[in-house]
């Protein structure tokens, strides 16, 4: 579980805020039942203690003051109900105490002689017994008018008390872990709640990339913080946008600006190593000069490629296509490229691998995977071919065994101008462009491209594009070229 | 041959000017769109080379202006753009072929040439190099009565060089019209393939036939004077 989320922490702080308010109000219950309870026995003792003294009262007036132990034992039994009766004379002689309760919960011949008999108001007070137990006293004192004088006392164990009041400690602590529960579950539901919002920007968000710059979030019209991350967001957003469109724009103005310069360079070497008066030496380096003319137009024109693909060209030439066998024909035209080196390519899978898009441009990704894969390739290695349907998705796999990617380099390769060995591939002519083509064109069909490699071992390039079903089969064109049968060419 | 350059940047227009003249065009020259469009508009002309971006009247412009009024001028356009909408907007205003910048004269002067709408009759069912022939229909090629086998992509740019004989064919506008744009950055194949060629065409013969120009492409026969 992931103890810094949100989520967790929220639910945590939600069911503690519970316990901790479940605790609070059980322990004022807990008080006020003890206080309550504790009352009422003083209270019924006070009023026996009382009665007792009015009984006693009588009697003596009689002269039987003998005769209060039956009295008592008639009307009150305290023995049978667990209760303690005590009078005292004056002079500290018991005159009646009552027997020990049927339970034996306390031993009434064991308490302590009364103390401040002399007092003319009543009290009540606990007395300890043995170990924990306690026994609430109430004292009563009389003066009959005969003037003789006593002290009636009224007791009850408080065991009874002190079981109620664990009895209640065991309900508070059973319904503890129940609202804690309840208080998860319940945080759980809400904070999910509260949270799905978020958890919606974020996947509107997620889907926002360099190519869909132009799409915006979803604005909650909740007033509060969501409201103000969506448009907060959508702002970031629109930023981007703009700084994206600049630099896009930047591109292509400057691979436009290029041109007619280009063009004039070009024209004016052609039209001078045309001239017949030119030594051999002066020709060829015009010719080098016109090879470097060459090069920059093809910059130029593979930037200006990479801008209109970033930019969302137009799917205007989209098409539904075989991929493999378009991939099967594209390797067979470069047949003699990989011959040339004694490599060898080897075409795996099935044919009727449908995908979307502009065929030229994705012949393309073919092309500069291959042509890839060759160039670092030693004579003689191998370079596969793999197009296969995987979990709704066209996969197109080029290997090879060649000289590999060293894997800090790995991240790089579909950047611009980024070359692994930059003496080698300026010998073969590439402007470094390749690759980032490939990625933008993937992207560009919704797509994507991996690369794996092992230094000395190969490499492995993966392009995953959108499965779609296949073409009815009158609708495909019966016309085109690469349907021929595969000849070497 | 009449021929009516349109483009403000005076520098391309004087090379390609320059380049014309000395195959012997018939060339005037419109530095703006306005003057371009009175000129079109006025006499008639076989081609008309059309630049996109020009004061005055746009290039687009003149070209619906031209064909508006019925003229019939194969009209080539110089772009510096080439996204496909652009295209698509350039033969729907009635343009026949397009060229991007920068494009190598011999380019221009290919498609130049092909605008051009020869007779039917000079369309020959063999093609001669010095003691090169190339049949047309049958895909035969034989270098001094001998026959010579080729795949058929071989044979595709011998017949593309042969076509053009005695002219430079850049790497570029040979992948394009031997294989596809797909495989524009791909010039080495060129390079392979006219190497396989060579040793089939040229090295059993003592008269070398394809000759590397180099920074400017192929070319095979010899060379027109300028």
């Amino acid at each position: 579980m992931n103890t810094r989320s949100l989520k967790f922490q929220l639910i945590a702080w939600y069911a503690g805020l519970m316990a901790a308010c479940l605790a609070l109000l059980g322990a004022v219950t807990y008080w006020a039942l003890q206080d309550s309870l504790i009352g009422a026995l003083r209270e019924s003792q006070l009023r026996r203690a009382r009665q007792v003294a009015q009984l006693l009262n009588d009697e003596v007036a009689h002269g039987r003051e003998t005769q209060v132990e039956g009295q008592i034992e008639s009307r009150y039994a305290p023995g049978l109900n667990g209760r303690l009766i005590r009078i005292t004379r004056r002079d500290g002689a018991v005159l009646y105490l009552s027997s020990a309760p049927r339970d034996q919960s306390f031993d009434p011949a064991a308490l302590p002689p009364p103390i401040g008999s002399d007092s003319q108001m009543e009290t009540a007070g606990e007395v300890p017994l043995l170990g924990s137990r306690k026994i609430l006293l109430a004292a009563h004192p009389l003066q009959t008018p005969g003037g003789a004088r006593y002290l009636v006392e009224a007791g009850a164990p408080m065991d009874e008390v002190q079981a109620e009041l664990r009895h209640w400690l065991m309900v508070l602590l059973g319904m503890l872990p129940v609202v804690a529960a309840v208080a998860v579950g319940g945080g759980y539901v809400l904070v999910k709640r509260a949270l799905s919002a978020v958890d919606r920007i974020a996947i509107s968000a997620e889907r926002i990339s360099s190519y869909n710059l132009s799409e915006r979030l979803p604005v909650a019209q909740t007033g509060d913080e969501l409201e103000r991350l969506s448009v907060a967001l959508n702002r970031m957003i629109e930023r981007l946008d703009a700084a994206f469109q600049h630099s896009r724009r930047f591109v292509a103005d400057a691979s436009h600006e290029l041109r007619t310069p280009l063009t004039i360079i070009r024209g004016e070497i052609e039209s001078l190593v045309k001239s017949a008066e030119l030594k051999d030496e002066w020709r060829d380096r015009l010719g080098g000069a016109l090879e470097e003319v060459d090069r920059l137009a093809s910059i130029v024109e593979g930037l200006f490629a990479i801008s209109r693909l970033d930019a969302g060209e137009a799917a205007a030439e989209w098409v539904r296509f075989d991929l493999a066998q378009l991939a099967t024909s594209t390797a067979d035209q470069m047949g003699l490229l990989a011959e040339d080196k004694k490599i060898a390519v080897t075409c795996v899978g099935s044919l009727g691998i449908w995908v979307e898009g502009d065929r030229a441009r994705l012949k393309q990704v073919v092309v500069n995977l291959l042509d890839n894969a060759i160039k670092y390739t030693p004579d003689g290695g191998a370079v596969s071919l793999e197009v296969k349907a995987e979990n709704g998705l066209a996969i197109l796999e080029v290997a090879d065994n060649g000289v590999g990617i060293p894997p800090d380099l790995l991240p790089r390769v579909f950047e611009r101008f980024f070359r692994v060995d930059e003496a080698r591939s300026r010998e073969r002519g590439g402007a470094g462009l390749g690759l980032s083509i490939v990625k933008s064109i993937c992207a560009a069909h919704r797509g994507r491209v991996r690369v794996s490699s092992e230094p000395g071992r190969g490499s492995r390039f993966r392009v995953e594009l959108p499965l779609v079903a296949p073409m009815a089969k009158e609708n495909q064109e019966p016309n085109n070229r690469e349907h021929q049968p595969a000849q070497r060419s | 041959m009449r021929v009516l350059l349109v483009e403000d940047d005076r520098k391309v227009a004087d090379f390609v000017a320059r380049g014309l003249r000395a195959e012997r065009y018939n060339l005037d020259v419109a530095y703006d769109g306005t003057v371009g469009w009175e000129m079109a508009s006025s006499s008639p002309y076989d081609v008309i080379i059309l630049d996109l971006m020009l004061p005055g009247i746009n290039g687009v412009e003149v070209l619906r202006r031209l064909r508006a009024r019925g003229g019939t001028a194969a009209v080539l356009v110089l772009t510096a753009r080439d996204s496909t909408a652009d295209k698509v907007e350039l033969f729907e205003a009635g343009a026949d072929d397009y060229l991007t910048k920068p494009f190598a004269f011999a380019e221009l002067l290919v498609r130049v040439k092909a605008l051009i709408r020869r007779p039917p009759a000079e369309r020959a069912h063999v093609l001669r190099v010095d003691d090169l022939e190339l049949d047309l229909l049958t895909q035969q090629v034989k270098r001094a009565g001998k026959r010579v086998d080729l795949t058929s992509k071989e044979y595709s740019l011998l017949e593309y060089l042969a076509a053009h004989a005695g002219q430079v064919l850049s790497r570029t506008m040979i992948v394009e019209h031997v294989w596809d744009e797909s495989f524009e950055n791909l010039t080495n194949i060129v390079d392979v393939y006219v190497r396989y060629l060579r040793t089939k065409v040229d090295d059993p013969f003592p008269t070398k036939l394809i000759h590397t120009v180099r920074g400017a492409g192929y070319s095979i026969g010899e060379a027109k004077e300028p």
